[in-house]
C-alpha cells in the first residue's frame, strides 16, 4: 500500500509539474528565430554592416546566371554583342532560340533574355538601395561614409545607365518599397528616359565628388576616375560634348592611367588591373570556387562539332561576324588578339589553331563555328583557376582608358578640336601598330571605336548612339551585317511577363 | 490530498473486496470458432465487474478462478463478445461467432480510441496483418487500394516514401501529404516502421482530422502497433525472400532504326563521323545497366505478459537490393512495447521503435535520363574494360560509366517512439501524460571517382565525358523531435446516455541541424574517404545550417450518444505555430450520426442488418512550410574581390510577407454505413466537399522589388476537391470454401476556385520546352496547358494554308506537327500559332481510382488477390520530349510509326528536336489497372501441428505487380514527384517492378 501511494504521489507531481510547467513558459514558447538565416535587425546591429552591404552589391557580377537574370554576363553579352554587327549568335543552328531572335532583330517581349537583364538589374538596384538604405542610418565618420556612398552611387548608376540604354525609359525605383507597393503606380510605370538619365547624372555626380583617387582605395573599388569616365560616356549619349571633354579630359591629365603597351595581353590575367583599367569587375580564387561571374568563359568558348573527338573549351556563343572581321586593316595586332579563327580542314595536314597557351583546337571539321571571341577567353592551363570552368576567374573591363581616349576624341572632334582628336585617335592607333591617320573625320574615330572596342559588349549600343548622330547608320551597319534593322531596335521589348505582373501600369516600348 | 488518495484507497478496497464475498471456484474451458471449430488463441476471459481476468493459450484453453454466481465476459478480436453465466459449473466450453461487420472495432481517432458503430467521421480502418500480407517495405505502399478515398502513388525505388493524397490535393505549396501518428508520434514519414508489428491502420479522412488542428488538412493517418497479452510467451517467425525485376521496360530504337532516325534528325553526322558503325550489333542500354534484384525479409517477434506486465518485442531484418546494378538497401528494426501496471489505476509503459538503414542509392536522374538517350550503336563496354565513348560521337555520357564511378552511400538512423503514464483516479477519468520522441541522426557519402576521356577510360578518346577531380561529400543530418502530450479523458454512462469527453494540452518541438563538408581531389581508396585527405584550398566547401519551431496546442473533444443510436461528436483545437507571426488558429468541427438500423421499424429487418447515416463539418489548418518565411533575413559571407584579396559581403534582397498565415481547409462530409444480409455485405458510402482557403502560394512580383526569383510566399489560393466514395465487402462460406469480395471505388473533382486575381501558376518544365503545366482557376490543380497538335503536314500545299508558327524554332515542315491556331493576343485565331495557343489538356489528377480485392479460401489453401486502378488522368511523356541533342536515341514505337516519306503517319513527326514545343503530342492517358499482389498459401493442419508443439504454419508463394494494363507508353502510370506542380510529367522515374517471393509464418 506504502508503495502504491508513492507512485501516486509520482503520478501527481508529474501531473501537476506539467500543468504549471506549461502555464508558467506558455508565453515564450512560439517565438522562435529563423535558424541559420541572419535577420534584417541582426545586420543592422552589426558595426561592419555598412562596408558588408557595399562588398554586397559588388558581389552581384557574381550572383548572375548566365541563362538567368544577368548583369554583366552572357546574357549582356547576347545584347551587346550577339544583337549587333559585330557578332553572330554561333553554338549549334538552333542552340538557344532567344538569343537566336535577338541576333536577328526579332525578339518581343515573350524573350527570355530581356526578362533576365530586367530582373538582374533590378536586382542589382534593389542591393543598391538597401546598402544606401542602411549607410543614412550608418553612425561614422561623413568622408568614410560618403566614400561608400559614392561606390553605391557610382554601381547604381551604371546599373541604370544600361537599362536606359537597353530598354530606354524604365521605372525609376529610388529606394527600398514595401512588398506591398510592389504594383503601385510609382515604381511600375516608366520615367522618361530623359528622367532616368537625370538620376544617373545626379548619381554619377555625387560618386565624382565623393570618390577617392585611384591611389587612395582598393583596387577593384569605384574610384573617382571611374565615375568621372562614366559620367564622360553618359555626356557622350546626351550628346553633352562639352561635359563630355571636360571630365574625358580631368581623367588624362589626372596621369594616373594609360595605355596597356601589348594591346594581345591586355584581356589575358597578366592584364587584369594594369594601368588602362579604370573600372573592372573582378575575380578571383576562393574555397568554394565561385567568385567569378557564372560561365561567362565558357559559353563563349569554342564549342565541338562535326567530327567531334576533342575536349572542347564551351557552348560555342557570340562568334565574332563577317561584317567585323571585314573592318579590320591590315596587322591589326587587335584582329588575331579579338578573335580565335578555326582553321579550314586541308586532309590529314590540317594544323588546326594553337592558342597562346598552348591548346591546340582542331580544324572546322571538328569544331561548331569558324570564329570565336579571344577577350572572352581564359585559358584552363596557364592562368590561375580552380578547376571550376563555370567560375573563370575571368576579369571584365568595365571601362579602359583607350575607351576615355575615344570619348575624349569623339568630344573634341564634336567641339571643333579635330588636332586634339587626331591625337587620341593615334594614340590607338600606334599601340594597335596600325599607320597613323593623318586626318580625323567622325567616321574614323567610330571605326577605332568598333575596332578597339569589338566583343567588349558595347557594340550594339554605340551603334544605336551613332544612330542618333548620324541617321542611318544602324540600318546601314546592319545590311552590311545581313540583318534588317527597324526604327523599334533602338531599343529593346520590355518583358511581357514584367507588363503582366504590373497591373498595366508599365507599357511595351514603341513597335513591340 | 491526503483525503483524496484516502478516499480512493478505499474505493480500491472496495473493489477487492466485493468479489470475496462469494466463495470462488476454478472454471476451466476451451473456446473455438462457432464456424470452423479450430480453437482460439489469446481469446479475453474477465469476470464481469472484476479486474480478474485470463486469456486462452495455444491450444484454446483457459482456466480461471471466479465466484460461482459470477458472469464471464469472453472477448476476441473479431468476434463477437459473448457473457456466460457460471452457475459453479467447473468446465464451460464457449464457440464464439465471427463477426465480420467490424461494428466492435475500435477505432482510433487521435487521442483516443472509439466503436466502429460510435464512429461520426469518416475513418477507415486496416488491419496489420492485411498490410504485412504484402512483401512490400512502407504500410503505405500496403495500403494501395484497400481503402476508399486514399490514392497511393508508389515506385519501384528502395526506401522511397509512396505518395498519399486523401480525397485530392489540397495545397500547392504547403504539402498535401497527410500527417502521419504513430502510437501518439506525429511524423511525415513512416519509412522505419515494420510492417509486421502493426496492428491497425486508421485514416481520417474528413474533418474528423480537425482534433490534429494545424496539420490535418490532408488527413491524418494512425498506426498503432501491437502490444503483448497476458500469457504464455508466443513466438513468431515471418519471413519472405524473392527477386524483382522491371516490368515495363521501355522498347528503344535499334541500330538500323536508329540510323534511319539520324538520316532526318542530324543529316550531316553520318557522312562525317563513320567511326562507331564499323562496330556491328545493338546495344540494349537497360540490359547494360538493370538486373534482377534480391530481396528477403526477417521478422521475429515474442509476446506475452503477466498480470502485471506485458510485452511485445521483435526484430526485423529487410533486405532490398533495386533493379539497378549498383543499387541496394538494407534495413535493421527492433521494436520493444512494454506496459507495466504499477498499481491497479496507475500504468505506465513505452513504446519504443530503433532502426538503421543503409542504402547505396542508384544515380537516378543521370541515369535514366542517359540510358533512355545513349545512341544504341555504342558498346557499354568492352571486352578490354573500355567503356564505349558515347559523348565523342556527339551524344550523353555513358551511363554505365556514371553508375560505376559513383559510390555514394546513406545510412539512416531513427528512434520513434514514446513513454507514458496513466492514471485513473476515479474509474470514469483517465489522465495521461506521453512523451513521444521522433529523431533521427543520418550520415551520407557520396564518393565520385576521378576518369578522364582519354584512352585509359574510353576505347575511343575524345568527347566531355570525364571528372577532372575525383570528389568527396560528407554529410551528417540531424533531428530531434518531441511532442509531450497531455490528456484527461472521462467517460461514463449515464442509464440511456453516454459520454465521453477529452481535454488536452500538447507541445511539440523540431530541431534540425545539417553539417556537410566536400572536398575534390581525394584518393580512389576507400580507406582514405574522409574529407582531410581531400584538397583544402580548392572547391572545398562547408555547410551547416539547421532549423527550429515549436507548437502548443490546447484540445477538447465530446462524442455524446444517446440509446445507442443517436450520435453526436464536436471537437475544437486551438494550435499555436512559431511559423506566423500571428500564432494561433483555431479549428473546431461538429458531426452526428443516426444508427437506423436501431430503430424499431428496422430492427428485425432481415434484409438490413446495418444501417447507420452520418455527417461530419469542421475546420482543418495547414502550417506546413519553411520557418522566417515571414522574417526578412540576409545572407553572410558573399565573395568579392578587392585589392586581389577576398573580401565578404553581406546582402538583404528576399520579399517577405510579414503577414502570412496557415491555410485553411473547411471540409462537409455525408456518409452512409451499410450491412445487408446479415452483414454479408458491408460498405459505405460518403460524399464530402473539402474547400481550401488561404493556401500558401508563390506569387510572381514585379523584378522591381530586386527579389532575386521574383517570387515570394503569401496566402492568395482557394482550392476545391469534391467526391463520392463507395465501398463494399461481401463475405461468406459455403461448405469448407470461404471467399470475400470486397472494393472501393472514389470519385474526386479538384479545382483552382481562386488564384490571387486571375495569376496562374506555371510550373513543370521540361528541358527547352518550358513550363507544361499551370494552376489556373476552374482547372485542376497543375493542369497541362500546351499547344494542341492535330496531326502531321503530308505535303507543301498543307503547309502554305496552314497559320505561320511563332514557335521558337519550330518550323512547318514536311513530316512536322501541325499546331492549330486557337486563339491569339485578342482571344481569337489570328493566324499565326504561338504560346497564345496553348490549352488545358487534363491533368495528373485522376477522375476515378480505387482497388478491389478477392480472397477464397477452401481448407488448408488461401488465395488472394488485390488490384489497384486510376482512370480519366493524364501523364505528359516529358522524357520524350527532352532532347538536348539530335543524336539521341528515339523509342523503337515512336521509331516504327514516325512520318517518313514511305510512312505517311498522321500522329508522330519526322523528328522530335529540342525546338519541338510542348503539345499535346507528348500527352497520354494515365488509366491503369493493376493486379497489386496475387498470393497462395497453404496453413499446415491443426492435427500435425500439435504433434511438432507448434500453432501456426503457413507456407505462401506471392507476387506484386504481376500485371498492369494501362495505356501510357512510358515505364510506369504512377510518376512520383515532390513538385505539385509537375506532377505527372514523366522524366526519369524508377520503374516499377515485379517482384516474386517465398514465404513462410511460424507460431509457437
Amino acid at each position: 500500500m506504502i508503495m502504491k501511494t508513492s507512485y501516486k504521489n509520482l503520478a501527481f507531481i508529474a501531473f501537476t509539474a506539467a500543468m504549471v510547467g506549461t502555464v508558467s513558459s506558455c508565453k515564450d514558447y512560439l517565438d522562435v528565430a529563423p535558424q541559420a538565416q541572419i535577420t534584417e535587425e541582426q545586420i543592422i546591429s552589426d558595426p561592419n554592416v555598412a562596408t558588408n552591404l557595399v562588398t554586397g552589391v559588388y558581389n552581384i557580377f557574381f550572383a548572375g546566371d548566365a541563362f538567368g537574370n544577368d548583369v554583366r554576363g552572357f546574357q549582356y553579352a547576347v545584347l551587346g554583342d550577339i544583337a549587333s554587327d559585330d557578332a553572330d549568335k554561333g553554338s549549334s543552328p538552333n542552340d538557344y532560340g532567344d538569343a537566336l531572335q535577338l541576333d536577328n532583330l526579332t525578339a518581343n517581349g515573350n524573350n527570355g533574355v530581356v526578362n533576365n537583364i530586367w530582373r538582374g538589374y533590378y536586382q542589382a538596384i534593389a542591393r543598391s538601395n538597401q546598402a544606401l538604405d542602411k549607410l543614412q542610418n550608418a553612425q561614422f565618420d561623413e568622408a568614410a561614409k560618403n566614400k561608400l556612398i559614392g561606390e553605391v552611387r557610382f554601381l547604381r548608376g551604371m546599373f541604370y545607365f544600361n537599362l536606359v540604354r537597353i530598354f530606354g525609359g524604365v521605372p525609376l525605383v529610388n529606394r527600398v518599397p514595401a512588398a506591398s507597393e510592389a504594383n503601385s503606380p510609382e515604381f511600375s510605370t516608366k520615367a522618361t528616359a530623359e528622367q532616368v538619365y537625370e538620376f544617373i547624372i545626379s548619381d554619377l555626380t555625387f560618386a565624382v565628388a565623393n570618390l577617392p583617387d585611384k591611389s587612395g582605395t582598393d583596387v577593384g573599388r569605384a574610384t573617382k576616375g571611374a565615375a568621372q569616365s562614366l559620367l564622360a560616356k553618359v555626356y557622350l549619349y546626351n550628346k553633352n560634348y562639352q561635359q563630355a571633354y571636360d571630365l574625358s579630359q580631368a581623367v588624362i591629365t589626372s596621369g594616373a592611367y594609360g595605355l596597356y603597351a601589348d594591346f594581345t595581353t591586355l584581356f589575358r590575367e597578366t592584364g587584369n588591373n594594369s594601368i588602362e583599367s579604370i573600372f573592372e569587375i573582378q575575380a578571383g580564387k576562393n574555397t568554394a570556387c565561385n567568385a567569378a561571374i557564372d560561365r561567362f568563359t565558357i559559353t563563349q568558348g569554342p564549342r565541338a562539332g562535326g567530327r567531334y573527338g576533342w575536349s572542347d573549351l564551351g557552348y560555342g556563343f557570340n562568334n565574332p561576324s563577317e561584317s567585323l572581321i571585314n573592318e579590320f586593316e591590315a596587322n591589326d595586332v587587335r584582329r588575331n588578339a579579338t578573335v580565335i579563327f578555326i582553321r579550314p580542314t586541308t586532309g590529314n595536314t590540317s594544323s588546326g589553331t594553337v592558342l597562346y597557351d598552348g591548346f591546340r583546337i582542331p580544324s572546322q571539321d571538328s569544331v561548331q563555328n569558324e570564329r570565336y571571341n579571344y577577350k572572352a577567353f581564359y585559358s584552363r592551363y596557364s592562368e590561375s583557376n580552380c578547376a571550376n570552368f563555370d567560375r573563370l576567374p575571368k576579369h571584365v573591363q568595365v571601362i579602359r582608358y583607350a575607351e576615355v581616349l575615344l570619348i575624349h576624341a569623339e568630344a573634341a572632334f564634336q567641339l571643333g578640336n579635330a588636332g586634339a582628336s587626331l591625337t587620341d585617335i593615334n594614340l590607338i592607333r600606334e599601340r594597335a601598330k596600325v599607320t597613323p591617320l593623318t586626318a580625323i573625320t567622325l567616321n574614323a574615330i567610330w571605326h577605332e571605336r568598333r575596332m578597339e572596342m569589338a566583343m567588349e559588349q558595347d557594340r550594339f549600343f554605340d551603334l544605336v548612339r551613332q544612330d542618333a548622330v548620324q541617321p542611318g547608320r544602324a540600318a546601314a551597319a546592319f545590311t552590311a551585317h545581313g540583318k534588317t534593322w527597324n526604327a523599334r531596335n533602338k531599343v529593346f521589348p520590355i518583358p511581357q511577363a514584367q507588363i503582366d505582373l504590373s497591373g498595366g501600369n508599365l507599357k511595351q516600348n514603341e513597335g513591340y | 490530498m491526503k483525503r483524496l488518495i484516502t478516499i480512493s484507497l478505499c474505493g480500491i478496497l472496495c473493489l477487492c473486496l466485493t468479489p470475496a464475498l462469494a466463495q470462488n471456484i476454478t472454471v476451466k474451458g476451451t473456446v473455438k470458432d462457432a464456424a470452423t471449430g479450430e480453437t482460439l488463441i489469446g481469446v479475453s476471459i474477465a469476470v464481469q465487474g472484476t479486474q480478474t481476468g485470463t486469456q486462452t493459450g495455444p491450444d484454446g484453453t483457459y482456466s480461471i478462478s471466479a465466484p460461482g454466481n459470477a458472469q464471464l465476459t469472453i472477448s476476441y478480436i473479431g468476434y463477437a463478445t459473448q457473457t456466460v453465466p457460471v452457475n459453479n459449473q467447473a468446465a464451460i466450453n464457449v464457440a464464439l461467432k465471427a463477426q465480420s461487420n467490424e461494428l466492435q472495432q475500435v477505432v482510433v481517432i487521435g487521442y483516443g480510441t472509439q466503436r466502429r458503430r460510435d464512429v461520426t467521421g469518416a475513418v477507415a480502418s486496416v488491419k496489420g496483418e492485411d498490410l504485412a500480407k504484402q512483401p512490400v517495405q512502407t504500410p503505405t505502399q500496403a495500403l494501395q487500394g484497400k481503402v476508399s478515398g486514399v490514392q497511393v502513388i508508389g515506385s519501384g525505388q528502395p526506401n522511397s516514401q509512396p505518395q498519399l493524397r486523401i480525397r485530392g490535393t489540397g495545397s500547392v505549396l504547403g504539402g498535401a501529404n497527410p500527417l502521419y501518428v504513430v502510437d501518439g508520434v506525429l511524423t511525415d514519414d513512416i519509412r522505419n516502421i515494420n510492417n509486421n508489428d502493426i496492428l491497425s491502420l486508421d485514416v481520417l479522412k474528413d474533418a474528423s482530422a480537425a482534433i490534429y488542428g494545424v496539420r490535418g488538412a490532408n488527413g491524418v493517418v494512425i498506426i498503432t502497433t501491437r502490444k503483448g497479452k497476458k500469457g504464455a510467451p508466443v513466438v513468431r517467425y515471418d519471413a519472405n525472400a524473392g527477386f524483382r525485376e522491371v516490368s515495363n521496360l521501355v522498347e528503344m530504337a535499334n541500330r538500323d532504326q536508329y540510323i534511319s532516325y539520324l538520316q532526318d534528325a542530324n543529316p550531316s553526322k553520318l557522312p562525317s563521323d563513320q567511326a562507331p558503325l564499323t562496330t556491328p550489333g545493338t546495344t540494349n542500354w537497360y540490359d547494360a545497366v538493370l538486373r534482377k534484384g534480391f530481396q528477403t525479409n526477417h521478422n521475429l517477434s515474442v509476446s506475452g505478459g503477466s498480470d502485471n506486465a506485458t510485452y511485445f518485442v521483435s526484430g526485423n531484418y529487410l533486405k532490398d537490393n533495386g533493379v539497378v546494378t549498383t543499387n541496394n538497401f538494407d534495413r535493421f528494426t527492433l521494436r520493444s512495447n512494454l506496459e507495466i501496471k504499477l498499481a491497479d489505476n496507475l500504468t505506465t509503459g513505452t513504446q519504443l521503435s530503433l532502426s538503421r538503414a543503409n542504402e547505396r542509392p542508384a544515380p537516378l536522374g543521370d541515369v535514366y535520363s542517359s540510358v533512355y538517350r545513349a545512341a544504341p550503336i555504342i558498346t557499354p563496354i568492352d571486352e578490354n574494360g573500355k567503356y564505349g565513348n558515347t559523348s565523342a560521337w556527339g551524344n550523353v555520357g555513358n551511363p554505365l560509366l556514371n553508375i560505376n564511378k559513383v559510390n555514394n552511400q546513406t545510412v539512416n538512423n531513427r528512434l520513434l517512439g514514446n513513454a507514458y503514464l496513466e492514471y485513473k483516479p476515479v474509474k470514469s477519468l483517465t489522465l495521461r501524460t506521453a512523451f513521444n520522441t521522433d529523431a533521427f541522426w543520418n550520415k551520407q557519402r557520396n564518393y565520385n571517382y576521378r576518369y578522364l576521356n582519354d584512352a585509359n577510360t574510353f576505347n575511343v578518346a575524345g568527347g566531355n565525358q570525364q571528372i577532372i577531380n575525383s570528389s568527396l561529400l560528407v554529410q551528417n543530418d540531424q533531428s530531434l523531435r518531441t511532442v509531450w502530450d497531455n490528456t484527461a479523458t472521462f467517460q461514463k454512462d449515464f442509464g440511456s446516455h453516454s459520454l465521453t469527453v477529452l481535454a488536452g494540452f500538447t507541445r511539440e518541438y523540431l530541431k534540425t541541424d545539417l553539417f556537410s563538408g566536400s572536398r575534390i581531389g581525394v584518393p580512389e581508396s576507400e580507406d582514405l574517404w574522409y574529407l582531410d585527405q581531400g584538397n583544402p584550398e580548392s572547391q572545398a566547401t562547408y555547410i551547416n545550417n539547421g532549423s527550429k519551431f515549436t507548437r502548443q496546442s490546447f484540445l477538447g473533444r465530446v462524442n455524446y450518444s444517446y440509446a445507442g443510436k443517436y450520435l453526436f461528436s464536436a471537437s475544437f483545437r486551438a494550435d499555436g505555430s512559431s511559423r506566423f507571426v500571428d500564432k494561433y488558429g483555431y479549428f473546431p468541427t461538429v458531426g452526428a450520426g443516426w444508427i437506423i438500423s436501431q430503430e424499431n421499424f428496422l430492427k428485425d429487418n432481415s434484409l438490413i442488418s446495418n444501417l447507420k447515416l452520418r455527417a461530419s463539418y469542421g475546420q482543418l489548418g495547414n502550417d506546413n512550410i519553411d520557418q522566417g518565411l515571414y522574417i526578412v533575413t540576409g545572407t553572410p559571407n558573399i565573395p568579392y574581390f578587392f585589392n586581389n584579396t577576398l573580401a565578404l559581403g553581406t546582402i538583404i534582397q528576399d520579399i517577405k510577407d510579414p503577414n502570412l498565415k496557415w491555410e485553411r481547409t473547411n471540409q462537409l462530409d455525408i456518409g452512409l454505413e451499410y450491412g445487408l444480409f446479415n452483414n454479408k455485405l458491408t460498405g459505405e458510402i460518403d460524399y464530402y466537399d473539402k474547400k481550401v482557403k488561404d493556401a500558401l502560394t508563390p506569387v510572381s512580383i514585379p523584378a522591381i522589388l530586386g527579389d532575386p526569383d521574383g517570387i515570394y510566399v503569401t496566402n492568395a489560393a482557394s482550392y476545391r476537391n469534391r467526391g463520392w466514395e463507395f465501398s463494399a465487402k461481401w463475405t461468406d462460406k459455403v461448405g469448407d470454401w470461404s471467399y470475400s469480395i470486397g472494393g472501393n471505388i472514389n470519385y474526386n473533382k479538384n479545382e483552382v476556385i481562386g488564384l490571387n486575381g486571375g495569376q496562374a501558376l506555371n510550373g513543370g518544365g521540361v528541358g527547352g520546352q518550358g513550363a507544361i503545366t499551370r494552376t489556373d482557376n476552374g482547372q485542376p490543380i497543375a493542369s497541362y496547358y500546351v499547344l494542341q497538335a492535330t496531326g502531321i503536314f503530308q505535303n507543301q500545299a498543307q503547309i502554305d494554308a496552314a497559320p505561320t508558327y511563332n514557335l521558337n524554332g519550330e518550323t512547318k515542315r514536311i513530316g512536322g506537327l501541325i499546331y492549330a491556331d486557337i486563339s491569339g493576343p485578342n482571344g481569337v485565331p489570328d493566324g499565326v500559332v504561338d504560346t497564345y495557343d496553348r490549352d488545358f489538356s487534363g491533368s495528373y489528377q485522376p477522375k476515378f481510382y480505387g482497388g478491389f480485392n478477392a480472397s477464397v479460401s477452401y481448407k488448408a489453401w488461401d488465395l488472394s488477390a488485390d488490384f489497384y486502378g486510376n482512370w480519366g488522368n493524364k501523364i505528359y511523356n516529358g522524357k520524350k520530349g527532352f532532347r538536348y541533342d539530335p543524336n539521341d536515341n528515339i523509342e523503337a514505337g515512336y521509331a516504327s510509326k514516325r512520318w517518313t516519306p514511305t510512312n505517311a503517319s498522321n500522329t508522330d513527326p519526322i523528328t522530335i528536336t529540342q525546338n519541338t514545343p510542348a503539345s499535346t503530342y507528348f500527352i497520354e492517358s494515365g488509366a491503369f489497372l493493376r493486379l497489386n499482389n496475387l498470393t497462395l498459401g497453404y496453413t499446415i493442419p491443426t492435427e500435425v501441428l500439435k504433434k511438432i508443439k507448434m500453432s501456426r504454419i503457413r507456407v505462401y508463394a506471392s507476387s506484386q505487380n504481376l500485371f498492369t494494363a494501362k495505356r501510357f507508353s512510358g515505364f510506369t502510370p504512377e510518376i512520383l514527384t515532390t513538385d505539385i506542380l509537375s506532377s505527372g510529367i514523366e522524366l526519369n522515374g524508377y520503374p516499377v517492378t515485379r517482384t516474386f517471393t517465398f514465404g513462410v509464418n511460424v507460431e509457437f
